[in-house]
Protein backbone atom coordinates (compact mmCIF):
# COMPACT_ATOMS: atom_id res chain seq x y z
CA UNK A 1 0.00 0.00 0.00
CA UNK A 2 2.76 2.35 0.92
CA UNK A 3 4.63 1.44 -2.31
CA UNK A 4 1.43 2.53 -4.00
CA UNK A 5 1.12 5.77 -2.61
CA UNK A 6 0.79 9.50 -4.53
CA UNK A 7 3.25 12.09 -4.51
CA UNK A 8 0.78 14.33 -2.85
CA UNK A 9 0.39 11.64 -0.23
CA UNK A 10 3.35 12.07 1.46
CA UNK A 11 2.78 12.22 5.31
CA UNK A 12 4.14 15.77 6.24
CA UNK A 13 3.58 17.49 9.35
CA UNK A 14 0.95 20.00 7.01
CA UNK A 15 -0.63 16.74 6.03
CA UNK A 16 -1.47 15.56 9.40
CA UNK A 17 -2.88 18.82 10.84
CA UNK A 18 -4.88 18.65 7.33
CA UNK A 19 -6.27 14.68 8.55
CA UNK A 20 -7.03 16.45 12.57
CA UNK A 21 -9.01 19.13 10.48
CA UNK A 22 -10.69 16.51 8.59
CA UNK A 23 -11.87 14.66 11.30
CA UNK A 24 -12.58 17.35 13.45
CA UNK A 25 -15.09 18.61 10.47
CA UNK A 26 -16.40 14.98 11.66
CA UNK A 27 -16.92 15.44 14.73
CA UNK A 28 -18.47 19.13 14.43
CA UNK A 29 -20.75 17.07 11.55
CA UNK A 30 -21.30 14.62 14.28
CA UNK A 31 -22.57 17.23 16.48
CA UNK A 32 -24.67 19.39 14.32
CA UNK A 33 -26.82 16.46 12.66
CA UNK A 34 -27.46 14.62 16.17
CA UNK A 35 -26.90 17.80 19.05
CA UNK A 36 -28.81 15.68 21.76
CA UNK A 37 -27.35 12.96 21.28
CA UNK A 38 -23.89 14.90 21.21
CA UNK A 39 -24.94 17.15 24.56
CA UNK A 40 -25.72 14.43 26.32
CA UNK A 41 -22.67 12.57 26.11
CA UNK A 42 -20.39 15.41 26.64
CA UNK A 43 -21.94 15.73 29.70
CA UNK A 44 -22.01 12.15 30.76
CA UNK A 45 -18.13 12.05 30.00
CA UNK A 46 -17.77 15.05 32.24
CA UNK A 47 -19.86 13.38 35.43
CA UNK A 48 -18.32 10.15 34.51
CA UNK A 49 -15.06 11.75 34.92
CA UNK A 50 -15.90 13.67 38.34
CA UNK A 51 -17.40 10.95 39.67
CA UNK A 52 -14.66 8.76 39.24
CA UNK A 53 -11.53 11.37 40.50
CA UNK A 54 -14.18 12.96 43.09
CA UNK A 55 -14.35 9.97 45.35
CA UNK A 56 -10.58 10.05 46.33
CA UNK A 57 -10.83 13.91 46.42
CA UNK A 58 -13.66 13.80 48.75
CA UNK A 59 -11.77 11.37 50.95
CA UNK A 60 -9.13 14.20 50.59
CA UNK A 61 -11.47 16.71 52.61
CA UNK A 62 -13.11 14.24 55.05
CA UNK A 63 -9.23 13.45 56.39
CA UNK A 64 -7.77 16.99 55.47
CA UNK A 65 -5.36 15.19 52.85
CA UNK A 66 -3.97 11.61 52.42
CA UNK A 67 -0.54 10.44 53.50
CA UNK A 68 1.32 13.46 53.79
CA UNK A 69 -0.73 15.14 50.72
CA UNK A 70 -2.68 17.66 51.53
CA UNK A 71 -6.52 18.59 50.05
CA UNK A 72 -5.23 20.79 47.58
CA UNK A 73 -2.63 18.68 46.60
CA UNK A 74 -4.57 15.97 46.49
CA UNK A 75 -6.80 18.08 43.95
CA UNK A 76 -3.72 18.87 41.88
CA UNK A 77 -3.20 15.14 41.47
CA UNK A 78 -6.73 14.86 40.50
CA UNK A 79 -6.59 17.67 38.21
CA UNK A 80 -3.63 16.24 36.26
CA UNK A 81 -5.59 12.92 36.09
CA UNK A 82 -8.52 14.56 34.66
CA UNK A 83 -6.47 16.36 32.13
CA UNK A 84 -4.53 13.34 31.28
CA UNK A 85 -8.62 11.72 30.74
CA UNK A 86 -9.16 14.57 28.31
CA UNK A 87 -6.43 14.66 26.43
CA UNK A 88 -7.21 10.86 25.96
CA UNK A 89 -10.47 11.22 24.65
CA UNK A 90 -10.04 14.07 22.97
CA UNK A 91 -7.50 12.10 20.40
CA UNK A 92 -8.85 8.90 20.88
CA UNK A 93 -12.39 8.82 20.36
CA UNK A 94 -12.44 6.40 17.51
CA UNK A 95 -11.23 3.80 19.07
CA UNK A 96 -7.43 4.43 17.90
CA UNK A 97 -6.50 3.64 21.37
CA UNK A 98 -9.15 1.23 22.15
CA UNK A 99 -7.66 -0.49 19.30
CA UNK A 100 -8.20 -4.29 20.41
CA UNK A 101 -11.86 -3.41 19.43
CA UNK A 102 -10.75 -2.55 15.85
CA UNK A 103 -8.50 -5.45 15.41
CA UNK A 104 -11.15 -8.03 17.34
CA UNK A 105 -14.16 -6.69 15.37
CA UNK A 106 -12.38 -7.58 11.90
CA UNK A 107 -12.19 -3.34 11.00
CA UNK A 108 -8.28 -3.23 10.25
CA UNK A 109 -9.25 -4.07 6.81
CA UNK A 110 -11.80 -0.91 6.63
CA UNK A 111 -8.21 1.05 6.95
CA UNK A 112 -6.31 -0.88 4.59
CA UNK A 113 -7.98 0.00 1.61
CA UNK A 114 -7.35 3.52 2.72
CA UNK A 115 -5.14 5.65 0.78
CA UNK A 116 -2.94 6.57 4.07
CA UNK A 117 -0.07 4.69 6.36
CA UNK A 118 -2.24 3.06 8.93
CA UNK A 119 -0.41 4.54 11.43
CA UNK A 120 -1.19 7.69 10.40
CA UNK A 121 -5.14 6.71 10.05
CA UNK A 122 -4.55 5.92 13.86
CA UNK A 123 -2.69 9.14 15.07
CA UNK A 124 -5.16 11.42 13.16
CA UNK A 125 -8.94 9.51 13.22
CA UNK A 126 -9.84 9.81 16.68
CA UNK A 127 -9.49 14.02 17.00
CA UNK A 128 -12.39 15.07 18.07
CA UNK A 129 -12.11 18.96 19.50
CA UNK A 130 -16.05 19.34 19.26
CA UNK A 131 -17.82 16.87 21.29
CA UNK A 132 -14.71 14.94 23.32
CA UNK A 133 -12.75 18.15 25.12
CA UNK A 134 -15.19 18.69 28.02
CA UNK A 135 -12.86 16.91 30.18
CA UNK A 136 -9.86 18.30 28.83
CA UNK A 137 -11.54 21.98 29.96
CA UNK A 138 -12.93 20.83 32.88
CA UNK A 139 -9.50 19.62 33.41
CA UNK A 140 -7.50 22.74 32.43
CA UNK A 141 -10.05 24.61 34.82
CA UNK A 142 -9.12 22.34 38.01
CA UNK A 143 -5.86 22.79 36.95
CA UNK A 144 -5.71 26.83 37.61
CA UNK A 145 -7.86 26.25 40.97
CA UNK A 146 -4.89 23.94 42.26
CA UNK A 147 -2.06 26.00 40.74
CA UNK A 148 -4.24 29.11 42.99
CA UNK A 149 -4.63 27.76 45.83
CA UNK A 150 -1.14 26.20 46.05
CA UNK A 151 0.82 29.51 44.48
CA UNK A 152 2.40 27.49 42.68
CA UNK A 153 4.76 29.99 40.65
CA UNK A 154 4.25 29.00 36.72
CA UNK A 155 7.42 29.53 35.26
CA UNK A 156 7.87 28.77 31.53
CA UNK A 157 10.09 25.68 32.69
CA UNK A 158 7.40 24.46 34.95
CA UNK A 159 4.66 24.60 31.97
CA UNK A 160 7.27 22.61 29.87
CA UNK A 161 7.57 19.66 32.63
CA UNK A 162 4.17 19.64 32.85
CA UNK A 163 3.66 19.59 29.07
CA UNK A 164 6.70 16.53 29.13
CA UNK A 165 4.92 14.78 31.89
CA UNK A 166 1.64 14.69 30.34
CA UNK A 167 3.23 13.57 27.22
CA UNK A 168 4.54 10.69 29.03
CA UNK A 169 1.66 9.56 30.62
CA UNK A 170 0.03 9.56 27.36
CA UNK A 171 2.71 7.68 25.95
CA UNK A 172 2.45 5.13 28.70
CA UNK A 173 -1.15 4.60 28.35
CA UNK A 174 -1.31 4.53 24.67
CA UNK A 175 1.46 1.98 24.55
CA UNK A 176 -0.23 -0.26 27.11
CA UNK A 177 -3.19 -0.50 24.76
CA UNK A 178 -1.21 -1.36 21.41
CA UNK A 179 0.46 -3.89 23.42
CA UNK A 180 -2.40 -6.02 24.94
CA UNK A 181 -4.19 -5.18 21.69
CA UNK A 182 -1.73 -7.05 20.35
CA UNK A 183 -3.60 -10.42 21.25
CA UNK A 184 -6.57 -9.36 19.60
CA UNK A 185 -4.65 -9.95 16.36
CA UNK A 186 -4.94 -13.90 17.38
CA UNK A 187 -7.43 -14.19 19.56
CA UNK A 188 -10.13 -11.43 18.29
CA UNK A 189 -13.32 -12.84 20.07
CA UNK A 190 -11.79 -13.16 23.89
CA UNK A 191 -9.66 -9.94 22.94
CA UNK A 192 -11.55 -7.95 21.75
CA UNK A 193 -12.43 -5.67 24.90
CA UNK A 194 -9.00 -6.14 26.37
CA UNK A 195 -7.72 -2.09 26.06
CA UNK A 196 -11.21 -1.75 28.20
CA UNK A 197 -9.75 -4.20 30.79
CA UNK A 198 -6.34 -2.59 30.78
CA UNK A 199 -7.14 1.26 30.90
CA UNK A 200 -10.69 1.41 32.23
CA UNK A 201 -10.53 -0.83 34.81
CA UNK A 202 -7.12 0.29 35.99
CA UNK A 203 -8.23 4.04 36.13
CA UNK A 204 -9.78 3.92 39.72
CA UNK A 205 -6.12 2.86 40.61
CA UNK A 206 -4.52 5.91 38.63
CA UNK A 207 -6.59 8.14 41.12
CA UNK A 208 -4.96 6.82 44.61
CA UNK A 209 -2.02 9.00 46.07
CA UNK A 210 0.18 6.50 46.72
CA UNK A 211 2.21 8.08 49.51
CA UNK A 212 2.15 6.65 52.61
CA UNK A 213 1.93 3.08 51.33
CA UNK A 214 4.35 0.46 51.84
CA UNK A 215 6.79 -0.12 48.93
CA UNK A 216 5.46 -3.77 48.28
CA UNK A 217 2.34 -1.72 46.79
CA UNK A 218 4.17 1.20 45.53
CA UNK A 219 6.38 -0.62 43.59
CA UNK A 220 4.43 -2.91 41.55
CA UNK A 221 2.27 0.04 41.01
CA UNK A 222 5.19 2.50 39.68
CA UNK A 223 6.56 -1.46 37.64
CA UNK A 224 3.83 -3.99 36.83
CA UNK A 225 1.00 -2.23 37.08
CA UNK A 226 2.16 1.59 36.28
CA UNK A 227 -0.95 3.77 38.07
CA UNK A 228 1.58 5.64 39.59
CA UNK A 229 3.19 7.39 36.64
CA UNK A 230 -1.03 8.11 35.60
CA UNK A 231 -0.99 10.97 38.01
CA UNK A 232 0.55 10.26 41.79
CA UNK A 233 4.24 10.25 40.68
CA UNK A 234 4.19 13.36 38.42
CA UNK A 235 1.84 15.25 40.73
CA UNK A 236 4.93 15.13 43.44
CA UNK A 237 7.52 15.76 41.24
CA UNK A 238 5.37 19.05 39.86
CA UNK A 239 4.64 19.98 43.50
CA UNK A 240 8.56 19.69 44.22
CA UNK A 241 7.38 17.40 46.97
CA UNK A 242 9.78 14.91 46.24
CA UNK A 243 13.62 15.67 45.17
CA UNK A 244 13.80 12.95 43.01
CA UNK A 245 16.90 13.55 41.04
CA UNK A 246 17.24 11.24 38.05
CA UNK A 247 14.26 9.27 39.32
CA UNK A 248 12.45 12.54 38.05
CA UNK A 249 13.09 10.91 34.39
CA UNK A 250 11.65 7.55 35.19
CA UNK A 251 8.18 8.18 33.18
CA UNK A 252 9.71 9.48 30.02
CA UNK A 253 12.22 6.15 30.23
CA UNK A 254 9.37 3.84 31.38
CA UNK A 255 7.59 5.70 28.14
CA UNK A 256 10.28 4.95 26.07
CA UNK A 257 10.56 1.35 27.08
CA UNK A 258 6.71 0.79 26.92
CA UNK A 259 6.69 2.23 23.62
CA UNK A 260 9.03 0.00 21.86
CA UNK A 261 7.79 -2.81 23.87
CA UNK A 262 4.60 -2.17 22.27
CA UNK A 263 5.71 -1.58 19.07
CA UNK A 264 7.45 -4.93 18.57
CA UNK A 265 5.14 -6.75 19.59
CA UNK A 266 1.93 -5.10 17.99
CA UNK A 267 4.02 -5.12 14.28
CA UNK A 268 4.54 -9.37 15.03
CA UNK A 269 0.84 -9.58 15.66
CA UNK A 270 -0.10 -7.19 12.43
CA UNK A 271 2.17 -9.54 10.49
CA UNK A 272 -0.08 -12.53 11.84
CA UNK A 273 -3.17 -11.00 10.69
CA UNK A 274 -2.06 -9.92 7.11
CA UNK A 275 -1.14 -13.70 7.26
CA UNK A 276 -4.75 -14.86 8.61
CA UNK A 277 -6.74 -12.34 8.11
CA UNK A 278 -10.19 -12.37 10.67
CA UNK A 279 -12.86 -14.67 11.14
CA UNK A 280 -15.13 -12.06 12.51
CA UNK A 281 -17.44 -11.68 9.75
CA UNK A 282 -19.64 -13.79 8.68
CA UNK A 283 -20.42 -13.47 4.23
CA UNK A 284 -23.88 -11.91 4.87
CA UNK A 285 -22.67 -9.23 7.42
CA UNK A 286 -23.32 -10.16 11.30
CA UNK A 287 -20.53 -10.01 13.29
CA UNK A 288 -19.44 -13.67 15.08
CA UNK B 1 -36.19 -24.51 37.66
CA UNK B 2 -33.49 -26.17 35.25
CA UNK B 3 -34.00 -24.26 32.89
CA UNK B 4 -33.02 -20.89 34.20
CA UNK B 5 -29.74 -22.69 35.72
CA UNK B 6 -28.83 -23.37 32.30
CA UNK B 7 -29.52 -20.34 31.34
CA UNK B 8 -26.86 -19.32 34.28
CA UNK B 9 -24.43 -22.01 33.38
CA UNK B 10 -24.60 -20.43 29.32
CA UNK B 11 -23.94 -16.98 30.92
CA UNK B 12 -20.83 -18.50 32.68
CA UNK B 13 -19.30 -20.60 29.84
CA UNK B 14 -20.37 -17.50 27.63
CA UNK B 15 -17.81 -15.43 30.18
CA UNK B 16 -14.96 -18.19 30.04
CA UNK B 17 -15.52 -19.65 26.76
CA UNK B 18 -12.24 -17.37 25.07
CA UNK B 19 -10.15 -19.14 27.63
CA UNK B 20 -9.64 -18.95 31.23
CA UNK B 21 -6.53 -16.68 30.17
CA UNK B 22 -8.26 -13.71 28.52
CA UNK B 23 -9.93 -12.88 32.38
CA UNK B 24 -6.76 -12.84 34.11
CA UNK B 25 -6.16 -9.49 33.59
CA UNK B 26 -9.16 -8.36 34.51
CA UNK B 27 -8.88 -10.53 37.63
CA UNK B 28 -5.27 -8.99 38.12
CA UNK B 29 -6.10 -5.78 38.00
CA UNK B 30 -9.00 -6.08 40.47
CA UNK B 31 -6.60 -7.94 43.10
CA UNK B 32 -4.16 -5.04 42.61
CA UNK B 33 -7.03 -2.06 42.67
CA UNK B 34 -8.54 -3.99 46.30
CA UNK B 35 -4.51 -4.23 47.74
CA UNK B 36 -4.15 -0.71 47.08
CA UNK B 37 -7.16 0.57 48.30
CA UNK B 38 -6.79 -1.55 51.87
CA UNK B 39 -3.52 0.64 51.95
CA UNK B 40 -5.46 3.36 51.15
CA UNK B 41 -7.62 3.14 53.60
CA UNK B 42 -5.15 2.46 55.71
CA UNK B 43 -3.08 5.24 55.44
CA UNK B 44 -6.10 7.68 55.57
CA UNK B 45 -7.94 6.36 58.97
CA UNK B 46 -4.34 6.72 60.63
CA UNK B 47 -4.88 10.26 59.95
CA UNK B 48 -6.83 10.34 63.67
CA UNK B 49 -10.11 11.99 62.67
CA UNK B 50 -13.06 10.90 63.95
CA UNK B 51 -15.81 9.65 61.25
CA UNK B 52 -17.70 7.31 63.38
CA UNK B 53 -16.18 3.86 61.67
CA UNK B 54 -12.97 1.81 62.99
CA UNK B 55 -9.98 1.08 60.99
CA UNK B 56 -11.15 -2.79 60.94
CA UNK B 57 -14.44 -1.52 60.10
CA UNK B 58 -13.06 0.54 57.33
CA UNK B 59 -10.75 -2.27 56.11
CA UNK B 60 -13.85 -4.75 56.16
CA UNK B 61 -16.28 -2.43 53.96
CA UNK B 62 -13.57 -1.68 51.11
CA UNK B 63 -13.13 -5.61 51.32
CA UNK B 64 -16.25 -6.73 51.02
CA UNK B 65 -17.47 -4.52 48.43
CA UNK B 66 -14.89 -5.35 46.26
CA UNK B 67 -15.37 -9.30 46.68
CA UNK B 68 -18.85 -8.93 46.35
CA UNK B 69 -19.01 -6.02 44.09
CA UNK B 70 -21.07 -7.58 41.04
CA UNK B 71 -24.50 -8.21 43.44
CA UNK B 72 -24.14 -4.97 45.40
CA UNK B 73 -24.55 -3.29 42.41
CA UNK B 74 -26.15 -5.11 39.84
CA UNK B 75 -25.27 -4.80 36.02
CA UNK B 76 -27.51 -6.78 33.61
CA UNK B 77 -27.00 -7.28 29.93
CA UNK B 78 -30.12 -5.28 29.67
CA UNK B 79 -28.57 -1.83 28.67
CA UNK B 80 -27.91 -3.51 25.58
CA UNK B 81 -30.87 -4.38 24.33
CA UNK B 82 -31.16 -2.40 21.37
CA UNK B 83 -27.57 -2.27 19.93
CA UNK B 84 -26.19 -5.76 21.00
CA UNK B 85 -28.57 -8.25 19.87
CA UNK B 86 -29.76 -9.30 23.23
CA UNK B 87 -33.11 -8.40 22.73
CA UNK B 88 -33.40 -10.81 19.83
CA UNK B 89 -31.34 -13.80 22.22
CA UNK B 90 -34.13 -13.38 24.97
CA UNK B 91 -37.48 -12.90 23.02
CA UNK B 92 -36.61 -15.86 20.66
CA UNK B 93 -36.53 -18.12 23.64
CA UNK B 94 -39.76 -19.80 25.40
CA UNK B 95 -39.16 -18.04 28.87
CA UNK B 96 -39.90 -15.13 30.62
CA UNK B 97 -37.29 -12.63 29.58
CA UNK B 98 -36.67 -10.94 33.03
CA UNK B 99 -36.19 -14.63 34.54
CA UNK B 100 -33.84 -14.94 31.78
CA UNK B 101 -32.33 -11.70 32.45
CA UNK B 102 -31.95 -12.62 35.79
CA UNK B 103 -30.45 -16.35 35.10
CA UNK B 104 -28.13 -14.69 33.16
CA UNK B 105 -26.51 -12.26 35.20
CA UNK B 106 -26.25 -14.52 38.17
CA UNK B 107 -24.12 -16.94 36.03
CA UNK B 108 -22.04 -14.34 34.68
CA UNK B 109 -21.17 -13.64 39.02
CA UNK B 110 -19.68 -17.08 38.92
CA UNK B 111 -16.14 -16.94 37.23
CA UNK B 112 -15.28 -13.78 38.97
CA UNK B 113 -16.63 -15.32 42.37
CA UNK B 114 -14.93 -18.42 41.70
CA UNK B 115 -11.67 -16.58 40.50
CA UNK B 116 -11.45 -13.27 42.63
CA UNK B 117 -13.50 -13.13 45.62
CA UNK B 118 -12.97 -16.91 46.97
CA UNK B 119 -8.91 -16.82 46.95
CA UNK B 120 -9.12 -13.27 48.44
CA UNK B 121 -11.81 -14.20 51.17
CA UNK B 122 -8.89 -17.04 51.93
CA UNK B 123 -6.26 -14.46 51.70
CA UNK B 124 -8.30 -11.83 54.28
CA UNK B 125 -6.41 -12.40 57.17
CA UNK B 126 -3.08 -11.68 55.28
CA UNK B 127 -4.57 -8.13 55.42
CA UNK B 128 -6.08 -8.27 58.81
CA UNK B 129 -9.30 -7.90 57.68
CA UNK B 130 -12.34 -9.48 59.51
CA UNK B 131 -14.73 -11.41 57.09
CA UNK B 132 -16.74 -12.55 59.73
CA UNK B 133 -20.51 -10.03 59.78
CA UNK B 134 -21.63 -8.04 62.67
CA UNK B 135 -25.25 -9.12 62.17
CA UNK B 136 -27.03 -12.06 60.34
CA UNK B 137 -29.41 -9.27 58.87
CA UNK B 138 -26.83 -9.06 56.40
CA UNK B 139 -27.97 -11.43 53.92
CA UNK B 140 -31.30 -10.28 53.87
CA UNK B 141 -29.81 -7.06 53.38
CA UNK B 142 -27.90 -8.47 50.30
CA UNK B 143 -31.18 -9.84 48.57
CA UNK B 144 -32.99 -6.79 49.44
CA UNK B 145 -29.85 -4.66 47.52
CA UNK B 146 -29.75 -7.33 44.77
CA UNK B 147 -33.55 -6.99 44.26
CA UNK B 148 -32.85 -3.45 44.36
CA UNK B 149 -30.75 -3.47 41.74
CA UNK B 150 -32.62 -5.38 39.57
CA UNK B 151 -35.05 -2.85 40.03
CA UNK B 152 -32.65 0.32 39.22
CA UNK B 153 -31.12 -1.95 36.13
CA UNK B 154 -34.52 -2.63 34.47
CA UNK B 155 -35.36 1.22 34.88
CA UNK B 156 -32.30 2.33 33.14
CA UNK B 157 -32.86 -0.52 31.12
CA UNK B 158 -36.35 1.43 30.17
CA UNK B 159 -34.29 4.41 29.60
CA UNK B 160 -32.03 2.81 26.79
CA UNK B 161 -34.97 1.53 24.98
CA UNK B 162 -37.07 5.37 24.86
CA UNK B 163 -33.59 7.65 24.16
CA UNK B 164 -33.11 4.72 21.49
CA UNK B 165 -29.05 4.60 20.63
CA UNK B 166 -27.57 5.86 24.02
CA UNK B 167 -26.99 2.96 25.54
CA UNK B 168 -22.97 3.42 25.94
CA UNK B 169 -24.01 7.07 27.27
CA UNK B 170 -26.47 5.87 29.58
CA UNK B 171 -24.51 3.14 30.68
CA UNK B 172 -21.73 5.48 31.76
CA UNK B 173 -23.80 8.45 33.62
CA UNK B 174 -25.31 5.29 35.38
CA UNK B 175 -21.77 3.97 36.54
CA UNK B 176 -21.15 7.57 37.63
CA UNK B 177 -23.94 7.98 39.80
CA UNK B 178 -23.86 4.63 41.76
CA UNK B 179 -20.61 5.26 42.12
CA UNK B 180 -20.57 8.26 44.23
CA UNK B 181 -24.45 7.94 45.78
CA UNK B 182 -24.21 4.11 46.06
CA UNK B 183 -21.65 3.64 48.83
CA UNK B 184 -19.42 1.56 47.29
CA UNK B 185 -16.23 3.02 47.28
CA UNK B 186 -16.44 5.98 50.12
CA UNK B 187 -19.21 5.10 52.83
CA UNK B 188 -22.10 7.53 52.67
CA UNK B 189 -21.40 8.38 56.42
CA UNK B 190 -17.74 9.61 55.30
CA UNK B 191 -18.74 12.53 52.65
CA UNK B 192 -17.68 15.66 53.58
CA UNK B 193 -20.22 19.17 53.48
CA UNK B 194 -23.10 17.39 55.26
CA UNK B 195 -23.59 15.24 51.53
CA UNK B 196 -24.19 12.47 54.63
CA UNK B 197 -27.18 13.13 56.00
CA UNK B 198 -28.95 14.12 52.62
CA UNK B 199 -27.79 11.29 50.50
CA UNK B 200 -28.95 8.31 53.19
CA UNK B 201 -32.60 8.30 51.90
CA UNK B 202 -32.02 7.95 48.15
CA UNK B 203 -32.73 5.35 46.39
CA UNK B 204 -28.73 4.35 45.76
CA UNK B 205 -27.85 4.10 49.44
CA UNK B 206 -29.82 1.49 49.51
CA UNK B 207 -27.99 -0.24 47.52
CA UNK B 208 -24.46 -1.30 48.18
CA UNK B 209 -23.78 0.42 51.15
CA UNK B 210 -26.77 -0.82 52.79
CA UNK B 211 -25.62 -4.65 53.31
CA UNK B 212 -21.87 -3.01 53.38
CA UNK B 213 -22.58 -1.27 56.67
CA UNK B 214 -24.58 -4.08 58.13
CA UNK B 215 -21.95 -6.32 57.54
CA UNK B 216 -19.22 -4.04 59.67
CA UNK B 217 -21.58 -2.89 62.13
CA UNK B 218 -21.89 0.53 61.65
CA UNK B 219 -25.35 0.64 60.28
CA UNK B 220 -28.72 1.08 62.17
CA UNK B 221 -29.89 -2.10 60.92
CA UNK B 222 -33.67 -1.54 61.29
CA UNK B 223 -33.50 1.69 59.52
CA UNK B 224 -31.36 0.33 56.99
CA UNK B 225 -33.81 -2.73 56.57
CA UNK B 226 -36.61 -0.48 56.64
CA UNK B 227 -35.26 1.93 54.15
CA UNK B 228 -34.71 -0.89 51.39
CA UNK B 229 -37.94 -2.50 51.89
CA UNK B 230 -39.38 0.51 51.08
CA UNK B 231 -37.51 1.74 48.06
CA UNK B 232 -38.30 -2.34 46.67
CA UNK B 233 -41.72 -1.36 46.83
CA UNK B 234 -41.78 1.81 45.45
CA UNK B 235 -39.56 1.36 42.56
CA UNK B 236 -40.65 -2.63 41.69
CA UNK B 237 -44.03 -1.56 40.49
CA UNK B 238 -42.92 1.71 38.47
CA UNK B 239 -40.02 -0.75 36.99
CA UNK B 240 -42.47 -3.57 36.12
CA UNK B 241 -44.99 -0.78 34.72
CA UNK B 242 -42.38 1.44 32.56
CA UNK B 243 -41.10 -2.13 31.55
CA UNK B 244 -44.25 -3.12 30.36
CA UNK B 245 -44.84 0.07 28.29
CA UNK B 246 -41.17 0.08 26.73
CA UNK B 247 -41.60 -3.36 24.84
CA UNK B 248 -43.66 -1.72 22.46
CA UNK B 249 -41.00 0.58 21.84
CA UNK B 250 -37.94 -1.83 20.58
CA UNK B 251 -36.55 -0.99 17.58
CA UNK B 252 -33.87 -3.13 16.79
CA UNK B 253 -31.54 -4.53 13.83
CA UNK B 254 -28.71 -6.96 13.53
CA UNK B 255 -26.77 -7.39 16.57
Amino acid sequence: MEGNRLPTDRITFKRIIKLLMIAAKVDMVWLLRDTRFAIMGILGDVINNLAMVSGVFLIAVRFGGIGGMTTDEVLFMMAYSTLVTGIFMLFGSSNNIHVSRIIGRGQLEHMFIQPLPLSTQLLTNGFSPFTSSSNFIVGVILMMIAINRLEINVSAVWMLTLIAYLIATMIIIIARAYLVSSIAFYAPVAAEEITYTAIDETWLLSTFPLSGMPRFVQIPLMTILPEGLMAWFPALILLNKIQAGLLAYYPMLFALLSALTAGYFFRKGLRYYVQKGSNRYVPYGFRR
Amino acid sequence: MKKYAKTAQLSFLERINGGLIYILPSIFIKIFTLIALVYLWRVVMTSGVDVGMTLPQMLTYAYVSAILADMLVVQTAASGWLSEGVLMKLYGRPLPVFGQLAAQTVGGWVPELLMFSLPMILLAPLFSVNLIPKSSYFLLSLLLCISLGFAIELLFACLSIKLRNMNWLLGRMRMAIITVFSGTIIPIRLLPFGLSEIMRYQPFASLGGAPLTIFTGSANVPETILLQVVWNIILWPVAILVWKKSQEGMVSYGG
